[in-house]
């Protein structure tokens, strides 16, 4: 008899009360907390361990503070890896949106062939490891006509290539659920020229794909370090290469500087799904 | 009749007889000859219809007319000015696409305003004019809503308000009702006529659907193949099609061979082939109790026949007879149950002979 029927026996003249029934969470739902606490886990010791004062042979921290974010904050030496990374990033971004929005745009309306292309070309980020690609790169760009090794271009015009999958697939995607050309004709016929028609029709149209390529790009080109280390090192220190330069500093300091990352990197991707999310639930593009 | 600027319509123009000139328009898309040999001459204030089934070439004309298709030959004069080489936001022309392409960004009224803006129309002037088409099109309570707010006819009434308030030249509609429910298409279909006849505006509507084409239109162009097969007034076409392959596409005519059709029309008849309107034939009931049976004008031998199947299309009851070894498609009015005909019926089939269509070819 189930545990249910019991009560419900016992009691038969105190129907009112509410009956609690004993509920297993479903397999499912096991996986997804199973999954989230083995992730979570190295990220909240590295948490505690930012926040305590000092935890060195006791089973808790001393005491908790909020000091070594402090320090890391008012580092000049941070604050600077922190901009470059900043504007590395954001520059990186920007030069992809200006070369493929137009490119996603014609392989779309006009030329369906770039579109095969553009979906082979973009699988090579992921085919040739970045060691690999680091390695040539040095020796392309050591010397000769474009010596750019060492100089923020460099990391500039590699973030782009890597990136160029994200973006790329998010634009397409968005501009395949508007009808482009419909669009494009009736804002023509309207009087705009094509160009105004692009910039007035089509690009709010696919403002939420952007965002997306954006955000989601952003959040992992701020982390990105084996580029950043190989191609200009201490001499453009970004900030996965400042963590890795101060590795032998405090462990309270470096943790705060992973949290610091960490949260900055899930605020972005918190933006970048919620954009989506937004497109979801309207059913189309605002 | 007055424009939505307030200005009126004038129809006494020494042009008024010739608005829209097409000459010798022709297209190819590589090897494929889309369309060719296109002359008309259309009036202003005139509502001209495209028919012809899929691919005759028709959405690709108007196409080419709104100047989104370059043209391989012919030229195009609209109102004395040839606009063949002009570029669609200088030809003048409005459009109504058949999936609407309203912009999913912009609210309503932003989208009837998007052809007063790149007119630089003053900001008061374009709001009263918006306002105004909001009204003729019953849409102005939803003015402040997206497009995906919007049932298909309302998106579709957007797309003829933004298209209107520009107050262009010609009115393009590449069919405008097909995406639309029944019951909202024959709504829409009239408030589009009463809409243009209102304006005065000279319009070329699309479609595949004959009915839509003999309700709205003050005449007909049926297209097949790539020409204009046959034009002229809803009537002419219907009851006067040029040839085997205008009846075929109008009406549900029957369409047969001479020999097939002798026991209809008698021994003397010697054409090639014939088309009969499914209303000029006439059945006469053998059993017994049959009631109210309608007699041609000058009528044709009867040839026996059977009752194959009975279709019901409300007003209409539709017959598939069997007649001297060919099915014969015969409508007939709806005058109750008593007097409908079952599956399996012998009767006997008369022809108006004043309604027979008589080819060579």
């Amino acid at each position: 008899m189930s545990l249910n029927a019991d009560l419900t026996l016992s009691r038969p003249e105190e129907s009112p009360l509410p009956i609690r029934r004993l509920v297993w969470p479903s397999p499912y739902a096991l996986v997804v907390w199973s999954v989230f606490t083995l992730l979570a886990l190295p990220l909240l010791a590295t948490l505690g361990y930012a926040l305590a004062s000092s935890w060195g042979a006791t089973l808790l921290p001393d005491g908790v503070t909020l000091k070594w974010f402090g320090e890391l904050w008012s580092t000049p030496r941070f604050q600077w890896a922190f901009t470059r990374s900043m504007l590395v990033t954001v520059g990186a971004l920007a030069l992809s949106l200006v070369l493929v929005v137009p490119v996603a745009f014609l392989a779309h309306t006009r030329y369906p062939r770039l579109d095969a292309w553009m979906s082979g070309l973009i699988l090579v980020p992921f085919a040739v490891p970045p060691v690999v690609s680091s390695v040539g790169l040095l020796q392309l760009y050591a010397g000769g006509p474009l010596p750019l090794v060492g100089t923020p271009w460099i990391l500039m015009f590699t973030y782009v290539t890597i990136a160029l999958p994200f973006v790329y697939r998010a634009i397409a995607n968005s501009l395949r659920t508007i009808d482009v050309r419909s669009l494009m004709e009736a804002a023509q016929l309207l009087g705009a020229t094509p160009f105004k028609a692009f910039f007035l029709v089509i690009l709010p149209n696919i403002r939420v794909g952007v965002q997306v390529a954006v955000f989601l790009s952003f959040s992992f080109l701020i982390g990105e370090f084996v580029f950043a280390n190989m191609l200009v090192g201490t001499r453009f220190e970004t900030l996965q290469v400042y963590l890795n330069n101060m590795r032998g500093s405090s462990g309270h300091f470096t943790s705060a500087l992973v949290i610091t990352l960490f949260l900055f990197t899930l605020l972005l991707t918190w933006l970048g799904n919620r954009q989506a999310g937004h497109a979801i639930t309207k059913g189309a593009n605002p | 009749m007055t424009t939505l600027s307030g200005a009126p319509v004038v129809n006494d123009s020494p042009l008024a007889a010739g608005y829209l000139h097409l000459e010798g328009l022709a297209k190819r898309f590589g090897t494929t000859q889309v369309f060719s040999h296109i002359d008309a001459v259309i009036a202003k204030g005139e509502f001209v219809t495209l028919l012809g089934p899929s691919g005759c070439g028709k959405s690709t004309l108007l196409r080419s007319i709104a100047g989104l298709n370059r043209l391989d030959e012919g030229r195009i004069v609209v109102d004395g000015e040839e606009i063949t080489a002009l570029p669609p936001q200088q030809r003048g022309v409005g459009m109504v696409f058949q999936h609407y392409a309203l912009f999913p960004n912009m609210r309503v009224t932003d989208n009837v305003a998007f052809g007063l803006r790149m007119q630089k129309v003053p900001h008061e002037e374009r709001r009263r004019r918006v306002d105004e088409v909001l009204r003729l099109v019953e849409l102005n309570v939803h003015a402040d809503k997206f497009p995906h707010q919007l049932s298909g006819g309302q998106c579709q009434r957007v797309a003829l308000a933004r298209a209107l308030v520009v107050e262009p030249r010609i009115l393009l509609m590449d069919e405008p009702l097909s995406a639309l429910d029944a019951r909202i298409r024959g709504h829409l279909r009239q408030q589009l006529r009463d809409i243009q006849q209102t304006l005065g505006l000279t319009t070329l509507f699309v479609t595949h659907d004959q009915e839509e084409a003999l309700v709205m239109s003050d005449r007909i162009f049926l297209m097949h193949d790539g020409h204009i097969l046959q034009q002229g007034s809803a009537e002419e076409l219907y009851t006067r099609p040029r040839d085997y392959h205008a009846a075929g596409f109008m009406g549900h005519y029957n369409l047969l061979f001479g020999d097939q059709a002798r026991p209809l029309l008698g021994e003397g008849f010697d054409s090639a082939r014939v088309a009969l309107r499914p209303e000029a034939l006439y059945l006469q009931p053998l059993a017994d109790g049959a009631m109210g049976v309608e007699r041609p004008a000058r009528p044709g031998p009867e040839c026996p026949g059977v009752i194959r199947r009975c279709q019901l299309l409300g007003n209409i009851v539709r017959y598939s007879v069997e007649c001297a070894g060919v099915a014969l498609c015969v409508d007939t009015l709806n005058r109750g149950s008593r007097h409908l005909l079952t599956e399996g019926s012998q009767v006997g089939v008369v022809v108006d002979l004043d309604e027979v269509q008589a080819f060579v070819e």
